[in-house]
């Protein structure tokens, strides 16, 4: 019987300390099989970088234990599901991949929750961008502020138009890379051979922010705009300026003289196809190194070299922000809140950065695209990068882009496919930006009309 | 005897027990057997109906998570006339659902005619006529779009073979809305092609015996026989078919977005645009509104005067 009780008390024993010890086991063990944190899903587009933050979640994951599910759309469908999600009961999502050309709405509606009240702590890493501090909020003067404003995202992607340009031909050619648009459309008429190959090709279509992002580059390198000055509050509309007239058609001369036969119908896809198919000698176009060095998807691996956008002369190049910034619906539980901001502090440290490089998407931070690797083949484009994020710019900070983008959409298109003069389709646009800016209440006005 | 008599039993009253008058209580069940129907009616279709009609006379603007509607009043209907994607919309829709049913009727009604002459094989024809209209409309994208591609398309393939130079089919402004229409007619001229062929082979056979006794070649039998009387079969089919194309936006938002330009801009995806893409939930409305009853009138202006020509009065 003494035996029992003894046997008895020994297992009471390795129970107790199996109780303390399987917990601390499995904790040491690492986070690859005990999630921390709620599962969260993150609403995304179908982009050129989505490849490299797919594998960046998966590296996540495994770290960490923690769950990520990717609701993946086209881009405006993917606006459409953050509008409906914010403004439900509960949203769906956990964490929003926002537009540069759409985060005003979300800001500017109280859709999203300030990070420093989900943790009083968090900071944006200093070697992270602030993309013209477009992470901050001044609700009072709705306009992004670093001084007073609050921290509603973190920035997931840098994108910026580059200048991509066939490194190969180059060197046959004996041509250098082009800083001004003379330069650029010297050295496009020198690939040009079609249909073999086109000097140039260029996004000409309309979308949700497809063709006016392409235009913004030739435009802003010029001295022109849609607006003056948004940040300091100047909403004259200078999208009929002789300067912007300028940039448009520096683009409309590259699209005919060295260009695409079908430049107005020109998606971002075809334009890519184009490139990755040994097609183009140029484009302007966001990142898609991962596409072009893949043998798999291109014709051209490692013939592709990357450039800030040209400008005119007297003009810095000024490629129109297309950032992608990461942001936590107000209408989500604490706890997925927590998991979403999990994510970001995860995403934001030079560990991550580093992988996402590596799985093909540019980084973030400052740190990784200024760093060796830099120097390395692969990771070629960083350089220009780096060089032209300096001095990239907002396109809007009032939280009525939708509208004005439809006008420029389809202004810029008609433009260019043909279907009204370049200076009449500008006062067009004008008249009508015109119009929503009076009826969202600003002041906003107008230069006399350009000669039709 | 009997036209007279047979009015006269017309008009007596109902024997038997479908015809007595309903009693009291026998009232309370109609109505209660009717009353699930109504209700789905009311919530299904009345009131998102009216819901559309009060958003269209207001404006929403969002603030702290929060919608605030303004009344307007007529303001959304007043800026219609004067929005040129809406004016374009119109004027692409009318002429695209016109050229491409007026084809689609012409090619179904065909198809039926020499299916229906087939004696063996039928089933293959009417099968392998079908396949289009069992792919979805977002695969058809894909296929055309990738036919029409100017650069790595096989129709610009074909023709460069021929020695034509090759077309920006979907980029042109003056073949872009073509390029539409003829997918839409590949698509659905499978749809006219099924009613007007289940028409034809319901035709009494009877009138086409008569004809042949008194010597009527196949073209006096199409037009003095067949066609009379497939007329409210092709009214049918006809409008259906309108009503859908009225509606056409997969096609579009696929193969072209609307562009070049305005080219290839219809209303469904002119709504779409302002509704959805830009956000303005009360001019999207009024544009929805207007669009309605545009079309409702269209198609009981086409019945009416279709019916008028059956009839002939």
């Amino acid at each position: 019987m003494d035996q029992v009780k003894a046997v008895s008390a020994r297992l009471r024993r390795w129970g107790m300390a199996a109780t303390v010890a399987i917990p601390a086991l499995l904790a040491a063990a690492g986070p690859s099989w005990a999630a921390d944190e709620a599962p969260i899903t993150i609403v995304i587009n179908q982009s050129p970088w989505f490849a490299g933050f797919q594998k960046t979640v998966e590296l996540y994951e495994e770290e960490t234990g923690n769950s990520v599910e990717l609701d993946v759309n086209p881009f405006a469908g993917s606006l459409e599901k953050q509008r409906s999600a914010v403004r439900a009961a509960e949203s769906p999502f956990d964490l929003l991949v926002i537009n540069a050309g759409f985060f005003v709405e979300m800001y500017a509606g109280g859709f999203l929750q300030p990070l420093n009240e989900i943790d009083p702590d968090f900071k944006l890493d200093p070697g992270i961008y602030t993309f013209d501090d477009s992470v901050y909020w001044n609700a009072e003067t709705k306009l992004p502020d670093a001084q007073n404003g609050v921290l509603l995202t973190v920035p997931i992607n840098p994108f910026i138009p580059l200048l991509h340009y066939r490194s190969d031909l180059y060197e046959e050619k004996g041509l250098s890379v082009p800083e001004t648009w003379d330069q650029l459309l010297e050295n496009a008429r020198a690939l040009n051979d079609p249909p073999a190959m086109y000097g140039i090709v260029q996004r000409g279509a309309r979308g949700a922010f497809d063709v006016t992002y392409d235009m913004l580059p030739y435009i802003g390198s010029h001295g022109g705009g849609i607006f003056r000055d948004q940040k300091s509050g100047d909403f004259t509309i200078t999208i009929n300026s002789p300067e912007t007239l300028a940039g448009l058609e520096t683009y409309l001369k590259l699209a005919k003289e060295a260009g695409h036969p079908s430049t107005a119908g020109q998606s971002q896809a075809n334009v890519i196809q184009n490139m990755a198919t040994g097609k183009a000698g140029h484009i302007l176009a966001v990142l898609a190194a991962s596409t072009f060095d893949d043998p798999n998807q291109s014709i051209v691996a490692g013939q592709v070299g990357f450039a800030p956008p040209p400008h005119a002369e007297g003009h810095p190049s000024t490629p129109p922000l297309g950032h992608w910034l990461g942001g936590i619906p107000k209408n989500i539980p604490a706890d997925r809140q927590k998991a979403a901001l999990a994510f970001l502090k995860w995403f934001q440290t030079e560990a991550a950065q580093k992988a996402y490089a590596e799985a093909g998407s540019p980084p973030v931070s400052r740190a990784v695209l200024e760093s060796d690797m830099a120097k390395e083949e692969q990771f070629r484009w960083m350089g220009a990068l780096a060089k032209a994020l300096p001095t990239a710019q907002l396109t809007f900070v009032i939280p009525e882009s939708a509208e004005i983008l439809a006008i420029t959409e389809l202004g810029f298109n008609q433009a260019i496919s043909g279907e009204v003069p370049p200076a009449r389709a500008l006062n067009r646009m004008a008249e009508e930006i015109a119009a929503v800016m009076t009826k969202a209440g600003y002041d906003a006005p107008r230069l006399d009309p350009l000669p039709e | 005897m009997a036209a007279a008599d047979t009015r006269a039993v017309a008009r007596a009253p109902a024997a038997g027990p479908m015809r007595t008058a309903a009693l009291p209580g026998e009232r309370g069940w109609r109505a209660a057997t009717l009353a699930p129907a109504l209700v789905v009616f009311l919530g299904l279709t009345l009131l998102p109906m009216l819901n559309l009609l009060v958003l269209s006379f207001h404006d929403v603007a969002w603030a702290e998570r929060t919608a605030s509607w303004s009344f307007v009043g007529l303001a959304n209907f007043r800026a219609l006339p004067g929005d040129g994607l809406f004016r374009a919309g119109i004027l692409n829709t009318l002429i695209f659902a016109v050229v491409a049913v007026g084809l689609q009727m012409v090619l179904g009604f065909g198809l039926a005619l020499l299916t229906s002459a087939v004696v063996r094989g039928k089933l293959v024809y009417r099968t392998i006529f079908l396949l289009p209209i069992l792919i979805p409309g977002i695969v058809i994208g894909a296929i055309w779009k990738l036919m029409y591609s100017f650069d790595f398309g096989v129709i610009n393939t074909i023709t460069g073979l021929l020695g034509f130079a090759p077309q920006d089919w979907l980029g042109q402004g003056h073949l872009a809305l073509a390029s539409v229409i003829v997918v839409d007619v590949w698509h659905w001229t499978p749809f006219c092609f099924l009613l007007l062929l289940a028409g034809l082979e319901s035709l009494p056979q009877d009138v086409y015996e008569a004809a042949a006794i008194d010597g009527a070649n196949g073209w006096q039998r199409l037009v003095h026989i067949t066609l009379p009387l497939m007329i409210p079969t092709l009214v049918v089919t006809f409008v259906f078919r309108m009503i859908l194309a009225f509606k056409v936006f997969d096609e579009i938002y696929l193969l072209t977005g609307g562009g070049p330009g305005t080219a290839t801009e219809v209303i469904s995806f002119s709504i779409y645009r302002r509704f959805f893409t830009e956000d303005r939930a009360g001019y999207g409305s009024a544009m929805s509104i207007v669009t309605f009853f545009g079309i409702a009138l269209l198609i009981i202006l086409i019945t009416a005067f279709l019916r008028r020509r059956e009839t002939g009065r």
